[in-house]
C-alpha cells in the first residue's frame, strides 16, 4: 500500500515538474509583454484616436489616391502591448509625411491587420489586406514565425514587405533566397550578440583596460542557448576567451551557486540573458556573495524591464544592456521629445524601427516613381540611405546607413538584410539608462568598473 | 576553502526555507495523508500579504511575520473546513489531488488578476546590508530570516511534543481511528493542522520577501522543493523534513561547487529518485 502511494506520489511529482517548467518558460515572455501592457494600455487608446485625428485633416489636403501600407501586428491577445508601440511609430511617421506633402503628392494610409500572435491568423490577414484592401506595401510582424508566413503571402502576390523588428536569423537565410519581395531593417539576433562583443572590444578606448575573458550567465531555456551559440560563433574573431558558461532553470529559487562559479572563473566581463525575476535575483546575489564583476552586458530581456531598476535601486548601477533605441541617443533625442509630446511615453526600439520603415517606403516609392509592387521592390533592392532620408529626418536609430544587401554572416549566406543595422549599448547610471555605445551616438562615458551600488 | 565555506553558508541559509516549506507540507501529509499541491502558492500568498502590509501600512516585513502567520492560519482553516474536509469523506485521492492543484491555479491566477504580472520587491533600509564574517559574506535579511526559521522550528517541535493539541495532532497522525475512539475531535485537528501547515508556508513567504522577487508564480519552485523534502525526509516526519530541507540546500550548493552549477538540478532530482528507490527496496525487503 505504502509502495503504491509512493509511486503515485512520484508520478504526480513528475507531472508537477513538467507543469512547472512549462509555466516558467512561457511565464517569462508573457510577463514582459503584460508588464508593458499595464503601462501602455491606458495611453494606447487615446493615442490612437489622436493619431487618427491628425492623419485625416492632413490627408484631406492631399488630392492623390492614397498609398496603402498594410500592417500586421498583434492588436489583441498577450502581445498586444508590443503591437501598440509599433503602431505608434507607424502612425507618427505617416502623420509627419502626410503633413509635409505626402509621397509624390499622394497621402499615406495605414490599413491594420491583427495577427493576434498566431501564424494562421497572420496568413489570412495578409491575404485579406492584399486581395480586399489592395495594400501597396506591407509591414510586419513582431513574431518571427508570423513574419515568415506573411512574407510568403506577400511574395506570392508580389507585394513588397519590410520587417522592422523580426530578428530571427533564419528569416533571411538560404531557404529564403528567392523571396525577393522581403527585406529586413533590424539587426539579426546574432548581430545583437556580435555588437555586445564589439562593445567589449571598443570599451578599452574609454576604460583603458582590455577585456580578454568573458563568462556567460543565462537561462537554460532557448534564449540562453541562442546566446551561447552566438558567443561561440564570434568569440575568436574578437579575441575573447570564454572562461565559464553558467546556466540555471528559469525562476530559480537561489542563484548563489551560479554566482560563486562566476566568481571562481573571474572573467573580465559577464554576458547575460535572463527573464526579469532571475535578472533581479542575479544582481542581488552578486552583492550577497561579495562579487563585483567589472562589466555586465545583458541581451536586453529582463534587464531592460521597467521593474528591474525599481526593484534593485542603486545596486543596478553599472549594468549594461543592448537596446535598439534609447531616448538619449544623439540621433533620437529630438524625435523622442516630439513623440513623447504626442503619446505621453518615450519612443522605444519597436516604435523607432517601425517609424523608420515608413520613411523607407516613402523613399523607395518616390525613387520608383510609382507604388507598383515590382518597381518598389527594385527600388528597395537598390536604395541607399546615408545619414538622412531625402526631404526628411536623420535616421533615428544607432546607425547612419540603410542598404539591403546579400552577405555572409559567420559562414552562412543571408539575403536582403540591412547590413549596417546595429544596436546600441546602454548602461544604468544614476538609476537611468544612458546610451554609452556606439561612441558616435552618445554623450555618456562608460562607468567602469560597474559600481553596482 | 573560502568558496567552500561560502557555499556551506549559502546552502544552510537556503535550506532553512526548504525545511520550513517541507515541515508545513509534512505536517499536513502526516495527519491527513494528503499532498497539498497548493503549498507553493500559499508561500506566494504570504509574500503578497507581506508586500501589502509593508507598502500600505508601513509594517516591517519581520514584524509582519506574526500577522501573516495568523492570517494564513485562518485562511488554511477556512479552506480545510469548507473544501477539504467534505472531500476527505470520499476517500478519493484524485479528488483531493485536483482540489489542491486547482486551488493553487486559482491562487496564482487570482494574484495575476489583482497584482498583475509585474515583479515586485520589498526594500527596507537594511535589505541591502551585507555582513562580512571572515571569508564569508551574508545578506543581513537572510541571516535574520534564518534566525526566525530556527525559532519557528523549535517552537513547532515544542508545540507538537508538549502541548495537548500537539499531542492530539500526533495521535491523529499515528492512528486516526484510535484517536477518535479516545475522544479526540478529528475534524477539529484536521482544521488546526491544515491551518498550521499553511501558516508555515506563509511564514516562509514573508521571510523571503526581502531578497526574492514577488510574482504570481513565485511559489512554484519552492512548492516543488517542498515535495522533495517531504519524500526525502520521510512522509509525515517533522524532524526528517527539517533535516532534509537543510540537506537539499547544501546538496544544491555543494553539487554546484564540486561538479557544475549546470548539473545541480540534475543531481538534486537524481538523489531524490535514488532515495525513493532505496527506500522502496528496503520496505519491500522488510515485508
Amino acid at each position: 500500500m505504502k509502495l503504491r502511494k509512493l509511486t503515485s506520489l512520484l508520478c504526480v511529482a513528475a507531472v508537477a515538474m513538467s507543469a512547472l517548467s512549462g509555466c516558467s518558460g512561457s511565464g517569462g515572455s508573457e510577463t514582459t509583454a503584460a508588464t508593458e501592457a499595464t503601462t501602455t494600455a491606458a495611453a494606447g487608446g487615446e493615442s490612437k484616436a489622436e493619431a487618427e485625428g491628425e492623419t485625416e485633416p492632413a490627408g484631406a489636403e492631399l488630392t492623390g489616391e492614397p498609398i496603402k501600407i498594410g500592417t500586421i501586428y498583434a492588436m489583441s491577445g498577450g502581445s498586444a502591448a508590443i503591437g501598440t508601440n509599433i503602431l505608434r511609430g507607424i502612425d507618427f511617421a505617416v502623420a509627419e509625411i502626410n503633413a509635409a506633402g505626402g509621397v509624390d503628392g499622394r497621402p499615406l494610409e495605414v490599413v491594420r491587420g491583427d495577427h493576434a500572435g498566431d501564424a494562421a491568423t497572420g496568413r489570412s490577414e495578409a491575404e485579406r489586406l492584399i486581395t480586399q484592401e489592395h495594400v501597396d506595401v506591407m509591414m510586419g510582424c513582431h513574431m518571427s514565425v508570423v513574419t515568415e508566413v506573411v512574407a510568403q503571402v506577400c511574395q506570392q502576390y508580389g507585394v513588397p514587405m519590410i520587417t522592422a523588428i523580426s530578428t530571427l536569423d533564419r528569416l533571411s537565410n538560404e531557404e529564403h533566397k528567392d523571396m525577393d519581395y522581403f527585406f529586413r531593417l533590424c539587426p539579426l539576433n546574432s548581430v545583437y550578440v556580435e555588437d555586445m562583443l564589439m562593445y567589449l572590444r571598443d570599451s578599452k578606448e574609454q576604460t583603458g583596460e582590455e577585456i580578454k575573458t568573458v563568462a556567460i550567465f543565462t537561462d537554460r531555456a532557448a534564449i540562453g542557448q541562442e546566446l551561447i551559440r552566438c558567443v561561440e560563433l564570434f568569440k575568436d574573431e574578437y579575441g575573447l576567451e570564454l572562461v565559464a558558461t553558467v546556466d540555471y532553470t528559469s525562476n530559480a529559487t537561489d542563484l548563489s551557486a551560479q554566482v560563486l562559479a562566476l566568481k571562481q572563473a573571474n572573467p573580465d566581463a559577464i554576458l547575460c540573458d535572463s527573464y526579469i525575476g532571475d535578472a533581479t535575483l542575479f544582481i542581488q546575489t552578486l552583492k550577497e556573495q561579495n562579487y563585483s564583476p567589472k562589466m555586465i552586458v545583458a541581451k536586453a530581456n529582463g534587464f531592460t524591464d521597467p521593474s528591474f531598476i525599481t526593484n534593485l535601486g542603486s545596486i543596478a548601477n553599472g549594468v549594461a544592456s543592448v537596446v535598439e533605441f534609447n531616448p538619449d541617443l544623439t540621433n533620437g533625442k529630438e524625435i523622442n521629445e516630439e513623440f513623447k509630446a504626442e503619446f505621453g511615453v518615450d519612443m522605444n526600439g519597436h516604435s523607432a524601427e517601425s517609424y523608420t520603415v515608413v520613411w523607407l517606403f516613402k523613399a523607395a516609392i518616390e525613387a520608383a516613381g510609382s507604388a507598383e509592387g515590382e518597381a518598389v521592390k527594385e527600388a528597395l533592392a537598390n536604395i541607399e540611405i546615408n545619414g538622412e532620408f531625402p526631404g526628411g529626418r536623420k535616421i533615428v536609430l544607432p546607425y547612419d546607413k540603410i542598404k539591403f544587401e546579400n552577405y555572409d554572416l559567420a559562414g552562412e549566406a543571408h539575403y536582403r538584410d540591412n547590413t549596417s543595422a546595429s544596436v546600441a549599448i546602454a548602461q544604468i547610471q544614476d538609476g537611468e539608462w544612458k546610451t554609452v555605445w556606439p561612441f558616435d551616438f552618445s554623450d555618456t562615458k562608460i562607468a567602469y568598473p560597474a559600481p553596482l551600488q | 576553502m573560502s568558496m567552500f565555506l561560502q557555499a556551506c553558508v549559502n546552502g544552510l541559509l537556503m535550506g532553512g526555507f526548504y525545511s520550513l516549506m517541507g515541515m508545513g507540507q509534512n505536517i499536513i501529509f502526516g495527519v491527513m495523508k494528503i499532498v497539498n499541491f497548493c503549498h507553493g502558492e500559499m508561500l506566494m500568498v504570504g509574500m503578497y500579504l507581506t508586500f501589502i502590509l509593508y507598502t500600505f501600512f508601513g509594517i516591517d516585513p519581520y514584524l509582519a511575520v506574526p500577522i501573516v502567520a495568523v492570517t494564513m492560519f485562518c485562511l488554511g482553516s477556512l479552506i480545510q473546513h469548507t473544501l477539504i474536509t467534505p472531500s476527505l469523506g470520499t476517500k478519493s485521492f484524485t479528488n483531493l489531488l485536483f482540489l489542491t492543484v486547482g486551488l493553487g491555479l486559482l491562487l496564482s491566477n487570482g494574484a495575476l488578476v489583482i497584482f498583475g504580472s509585474e515583479y515586485r520587491s520589498i526594500r527596507t533600509a537594511y535589505s541591502q546590508t551585507y555582513i562580512q564574517l571572515g571569508p564569508v559574506t551574508m545578506a543581513l535579511p537572510r541571516l535574520i530570516s534564518f534566525g526566525v526559521l530556527i525559532v519557528v522550528t523549535v517552537a513547532l517541535f515544542a508545540f507538537l511534543k508538549y502541548t495537548t493539541i500537539g499531542k492530539q495532532i500526533r495521535a491523529v497522525s499515528q492512528n486516526p481511528v484510535g484517536a477518535e475512539v479516545v475522544g479526540i475531535d478529528v475534524k477539529k485537528i484536521y482544521i488546526l493542522t491544515y491551518g498550521l501547515g499553511i501558516a508555515l508556508a506563509g511564514t516562509a513567504g514573508a521571510l523571503l520577501t526581502q531578497f526574492y522577487t514577488i510574482f504570481p508564480t513565485a511559489g512554484a519552485s519552492f512548492g516543488f522543493r517542498a515535495l522533495i523534502v517531504v519524500v526525502v525526509g520521510g512522509l509525515g516526519s517533522i524532524p526528517g523534513a527539517f533535516l532534509a530541507g537543510i540537506f537539499l540546500g547544501l546538496l544544491e550548493t555543494m553539487s554546484a561547487l564540486f561538479i557544475s552549477p549546470s548539473y545541480s538540478d540534475l543531481i538534486v532530482f537524481m538523489t531524490f529518485i535514488v532515495i525513493l528507490v532505496v527506500r522502496q527496496t528496503m520496505i519491500a525487503r522488510r515485508k
